[in-house]
Order: structure tokens, then C-alpha cells, then sequence
């Protein structure tokens, strides 16, 4: 058991910080297991997204985009071709990552605030597209009536149906998590490190950059299309109005806020951002308050919340907590072996 | 024929207020690096204090001026928090003025309510060779051209504008020489915000405003300026003109639906086609 002697602090953290998680979903009602669920699948998709703007240093303002994508492919594919939900979801991941080459293909050319414009643009089109074939997607009125996941004759249905969600969301982002984890430090990893530090220097140490980038990009989307597809099966009806802007621009304040490339800032910028803003919808809400008190809330918040966050900890906060950590350990460290020494 | 030039002239109209929000754009950009994505806020700000002041019963013109001066100060207060902070990287920038639009709304709602709003411009018409002309169109058009003129003599023949111009061809230089780069750049987003209260107040007797109309306004300004590389006003009217005239077609033949739709695969088109031209030129961080 010597390997468990020497596993760092953060180690047990995370391990404490997984075990709770799994084990809050007995604790909670249906009401509060869906905001639990929704946290687990926006962790999904910002695990993504942090990984594609920590590394790759491109923003997409459309996550959404693929959100919507796998969201309609696994739903239509349950629905009208009969497939079982499970493969269903499966080949919608892959076929989002497979958009997201496509697109991605000539979007990569741009940069910076190019690109930023390009996904926004994309996801304008993608959510007009769907409102239009209507024979396929149902138009502006959306698909109803999307069973639910399955495995052979067991459905996820009835009593339990959130709970058995919960773990199905959870799992998946501790998944995705672990995923992120181990890229980053192997081979391909320190590529983008180094991508992320100097593209040129990427590049003259013989890193395919735009390769490189282009898979961060395919992943990120299959990431958000795996989600989009549990989403789908859990809430069972989705329509163009159901994937907004704004879903994309949560996306990014949830990346932004955890710390961008940050693995564990993913997890926590999600359930931060979501949070809050399920306290201020209830805030907005209580008898007394105008009609529009939510929606005011909310726009004031993410608003707020970004322009802070980027103008006193430009890096994030898990990140930013971290570097806190990291300083005063090192303090005591010096301090310990100047004690030594005298 | 006459109902092509109906459409292409309405176009025209639409695409005069899509070359003020892009020529926004530019002025912010040229001066500052960054993309200001709340300036389709601007326009919106500026639509809906006309419409405010209009129902106070200011006359005409005073209320438009009112609020293309409010959009400004907007602009100026905009600038402050996306730049004011010493080292913050364009990219942050952008990021910062991304949540200043969707704090925008916040703000919009609470003022201005949120319903679609618009008040009425210019009455009557004229009819040139069977077109039916709203003097309306012709007001935008003229404003329009008076803006890009004045913008052009600003950019080239006054100090300011070349202290502006300065500070973008080459901050370093420009601080060297005595420019203030900061306060320029705080200049030039009272401008861009003066420049995008007036597409509003010119857009929103055209077609309704509410506080989300920013994003279909961003997003066409953007693609305009986007054809002069977001640095050239002259290029970017002429986008503008392209773009709005294409989606009236489109509209007018086709389906109204599509329009915006045409739009952003014209700018996407156009941005990939100009990165891959210019890549080999520009590398290094963007």
C-alpha cells in the first residue's frame, strides 16, 4: 500500500470530493436531483470547452451548437430510426465530433476574435436549420415524446428515474474529468501545453498545430454532444428555443470562472455558475417580484460575474486558489529547512 | 425589375445602419485591438432612449441627438471596464465586453422594459420610376453618407484622428510621441458607441428594437466590417451594402427566415477565404 502513502494532498481531495458527489444524489429529491443532473452534464461539456481554450487558446461561443447536435441525432435517431438509446447517444457523440471536423476544417484558419464570431455564427445557423426542417426536427415546436434511456427491456423509468439520471450524468462527467486528466499529462498533453504556452515554439518543436487544435475542437464537441444527448433522454422533448446563445455563453462563463485548462475548475465553475443562478431565479421569483425579476437577475449576474472574474482573476479560480496553495507551501517549505540549517 | 429595386433599395436602407454598427466596430478596433461585442448594445441603447424621449414629447432631432449622445457616454463607460485595467490582453478584452452585452440586458429590461419597441420616423414617400422610396430610406442613406464623409476628414485631417490612427499603427511609437494610448482608446469607444446609437436611432423606425436585438445587429456589423478586415471604414460600407442588399433579396425572393442565415455563411465564407490570403503574412498571436 506504499503507492497510497505517497499520493499528495490534492489527491485525497479529489478522491473525498468524487465520493461525496456520488453518494449525494440518496440525499436529494427529485427538484434538487435535476439541478444536480443539469450540473453533471454542464460539467461535461465545460470540461470541453476548458480544455479547448486552456490549450488550444481558441474560444468557441458555440458549444451550444454541438449541445443541440447531439441533443437532436441521439433523440432522432431513438425516436424515428428505432436505435437503442445507448447507441443512440454513442453514434451521436461520434457524429458531433464529426461536424465539429467538418467545420472545424475551415473555422481553424481563424483566430481569436474571428473564430469567436465564426462559432456564435455557427450556432445561429445550426439552431435555424433545425427550426426549418420541419419534417425532420418538428420545426420551431420541437421533438416530443423521446423515450427514455434503456438497456434491452429495463428503462429507466418510474420512482427512480431521476436518481438512476443523476449517476448517469455524474458518471459521465467523472469520466470525462479523468479523461481530461490523463491528456494532459501524457504525449499528446505536453504538445499542447506547449501549444498553449507559444503556438510558433509549438510548431518549431514539431508539434502539428493545426492538427492538434482541430482534434481539442472534435473533442470538446463530442464532449458537449455527449451531453446534449443525456439531456435530451432525461428531459425528453427538446426544441430549437431549448439550445439559446446564452447556453454557449454559460458554457464559457462556467470555463472561465473554474480557470481555463483547469481539470478540476471544470467541475466547480459548472456547479458555481449553476447554482447561483438557480438561487437567484428562486430570489426572482417570490411573490412580490416583477415578472421579468429572473430574467434580470440572471442577465445581471453572468454579466457581472464574467467581467470580474476576468478583470481580478484572469486565470480562474480554482486555478488562482491553487497558486495560493502552491505559494505558501513553498514559504513553509523554505521556512522548515531554514530551521534545519539553524 | 421594379420589384428588385424595391427590395435592393430597402436593402440599402439596412445595410446603411449595418455600416454604422461596422464602422463602430472599426474605430474600437483600429484603436484598440479589441472586438466590442456589446456593440450591438449601442444601437439598442440608442433606439430605445429615442423612443423614450420621443414619448417624454422632445421634438425630433433633439430626442435623436439626446440619444446618440447617451449611447457615447455608454460607449465611454464600456471602454473604461474593457480597457481601463492596465495589461488586460484583447482576447480578455473581448471576453469582458461579451459579458458587458449580456449585463446590457439587465439594465435594458429594467429601463426600457421588454417589449420590441419603435417610433415613427420620417412620414411619406417618394416614387421614382414606379419604386416606392419611404423618405425614411432616404434620411438613412443621406445620415449615412454625411457620417462616412465626416469620419474620413476626422481620421485624416484633424490631430485627434491621426493621434487615434497613431495608436494603432504602432502603440509604442505613439506613447513615445506623447499619445496617451489609453485615453485614445477610451475616445474611440465613446465614438463606437456614438457610432452605434445612431445606426439605432436611424434602424428603429425601419423595424422594431428590443434589448435582444443586439446579437442580429452585432453579428451583421461585424460581418460588414469584417470585409475591410475590421480596419478599413470604406471597405466595411461597402460590406455592409452587399450584406443588406443580399438579404433583402433573399427576403424579398426567396424566404424571410433564410436572410440572416445568408448572411452569416457570406461572413463565414469571407473570413476563412481572407485568413487563408493573409496567414503566410500574420502569424504570431492574433
Amino acid at each position: 500500500m506504499s503507492w497510497l502513502r505517497d499520493r499528495s494532498a490534492g489527491f485525497w481531495v479529489t478522491v473525498g470530493a468524487g465520493l461525496a458527489t456520488l453518494l449525494l444524489p440518496i440525499a436529494l429529491n427529485d427538484e434538487q436531483l435535476t439541478v444536480f443532473i443539469f450540473i453533471g452534464l454542464a460539467t461535461v461539456v465545460v470540461a470541453g470547452l476548458s480544455l479547448l481554450m486552456g490549450f488550444a487558446g481558441q474560444i468557441s461561443l458555440g458549444q451550444g451548437a454541438f449541445y443541440a447536435i447531439g441533443a437532436y441525432t441521439a433523440a432522432l435517431l431513438a425516436k424515428d430510426a428505432g436505435l437503442p438509446p445507448l447507441l443512440a447517444m454513442a453514434v451521436a457523440t461520434a457524429a458531433t465530433a464529426g461536424v465539429a471536423v467538418v467545420v472545424g476544417l475551415p473555422l481553424f484558419r481563424l483566430r481569436g476574435h474571428y473564430l469567436a464570431f465564426a462559432t456564435l455564427a455557427f450556432q445561429l445557423i445550426v439552431v435555424s436549420v433545425v427550426g426549418e426542417v420541419r419534417s425532420l426536427t418538428g420545426g420551431d415546436t420541437g421533438l416530443t415524446a423521446i423515450p427514455s434511456l434503456s438497456v434491452g427491456p429495463l428503462a429507466v423509468e418510474g420512482q427512480y428515474r431521476a436518481f438512476v439520471f443523476a449517476y448517469i450524468a455524474w458518471v459521465l462527467a467523472v469520466a470525462v474529468l479523468l479523461l481530461n486528466r490523463n491528456l494532459v499529462r501524457s504525449r499528446p498533453g505536453r504538445a499542447l501545453r506547449a501549444l498553449a504556452t507559444s503556438e510558433a515554439g509549438a510548431l518549431a518543436a514539431g508539434v502539428d498545430v493545426g492538427r492538434f487544435k482541430l482534434q481539442v475542437f472534435a473533442l470538446s464537441a463530442a464532449y458537449a454532444g455527449l451531453a446534449g444527448g443525456v439531456y435530451a433522454f432525461f428531459v425528453g422533448y427538446i426544441a430549437p428555443g431549448s439550445f439559446p446563445i446564452l447556453l454557449s455563453i454559460q458554457f464559457l462563463i462556467m470555463a472561465t470562472v473554474g480557470g481555463l485548462g483547469s481539470v478540476s475548475g471544470s467541475v466547480v465553475g459548472a456547479a458555481m455558475v449553476y447554482l447561483l443562478i438557480q438561487v437567484l431565479t428562486r430570489l426572482g421569483t417570490l411573490p412580490g417580484m416583477p415578472l421579468h425579476a429572473p430574467a434580470v437577475f440572471s442577465y445581471a449576474v453572468y454579466g457581472l460575474v464574467l467581467v470580474l472574474i476576468l478583470l481580478l482573476l484572469p486565470q480562474g479560480l480554482i486555478p488562482a486558489v491553487q497558486a495560493r496553495l502552491g505559494a505558501a507551501r513553498a514559504v513553509s517549505a523554505v521556512e522548515a529547512s531554514a530551521a534545519e540549517a539553524a | 425589375m421594379r420589384l428588385f429595386l424595391q427590395y435592393a433599395s430597402s436593402g440599402v436602407a439596412t445595410g446603411c445602419t449595418f455600416a454604422l454598427v461596422a464602422t463602430g466596430f472599426v474605430t474600437i478596433y483600429r484603436v484598440t485591438r479589441v472586438v466590442n461585442f456589446a456593440q450591438g448594445a449601442f444601437a439598442v441603447i440608442g433606439g430605445m432612449t429615442a423612443f423614450t424621449l420621443l414619448g417624454h414629447g422632445l421634438p425630433h432631432f433633439v430626442a435623436e441627438a439626446l440619444a446618440v449622445i447617451t449611447a457615447g457616454l455608454v460607449g465611454l463607460l464600456v471602454g473604461a471596464v474593457a480597457i481601463g485595467k492596465r495589461g488586460t490582453p484583447p482576447l480578455a478584452s473581448l471576453i469582458i465586453t461579451l459579458g458587458i452585452g449580456i449585463g446590457a440586458y439587465a439594465a435594458l429590461i429594467l429601463v426600457f422594459g421588454d417589449q420590441p419597441v419603435s417610433f415613427e420616423g420620417l412620414r411619406g414617400a417618394a416614387t421614382i420610376g414606379g419604386v416606392t422610396m419611404p423618405f425614411q430610406f432616404l434620411l438613412v442613406v443621406v445620415v449615412t453618407a454625411a457620417t462616412f464623409a465626416a469620419l474620413t476628414v476626422f481620421f485624416n485631417r484633424t490631430y485627434m484622428g491621426k493621434a487615434l490612427t497613431a495608436c494603432s499603427s504602432n502603440p509604442h511609437a505613439a506613447r513615445l510621441v506623447g499619445i496617451g494610448i489609453t485615453r485614445m482608446g477610451l475616445v474611440s469607444f465613446a465614438l463606437g458607441g456614438a457610432l452605434g446609437g445612431l445606426a439605432g436611432v436611424l434602424l428603429t423606425p425601419l423595424q422594431p428594437v428590443s434589448f435582444d436585438s443586439d446579437v442580429g445587429l452585432a453579428i451583421n456589423g461585424f460581418a460588414a466590417a469584417v470585409f475591410g478586415g475590421i480596419l478599413r471604414p470604406a471597405t466595411a460600407l461597402v460590406g455592409a451594402l452587399v450584406l443588406g442588399v443580399a438579404e433583402a433579396l433573399v427576403a424579398g425572393y426567396w424566404r424571410a427566415s433564410f436572410q440572416s442565415g445568408v448572411a452569416l455563411v457570406i461572413m463565414l465564407a469571407l473570413m476563412v477565404w481572407q485568413a487563408s490570403r493573409r496567414q503566410l503574412l500574420e502569424e504570431g498571436p492574433a
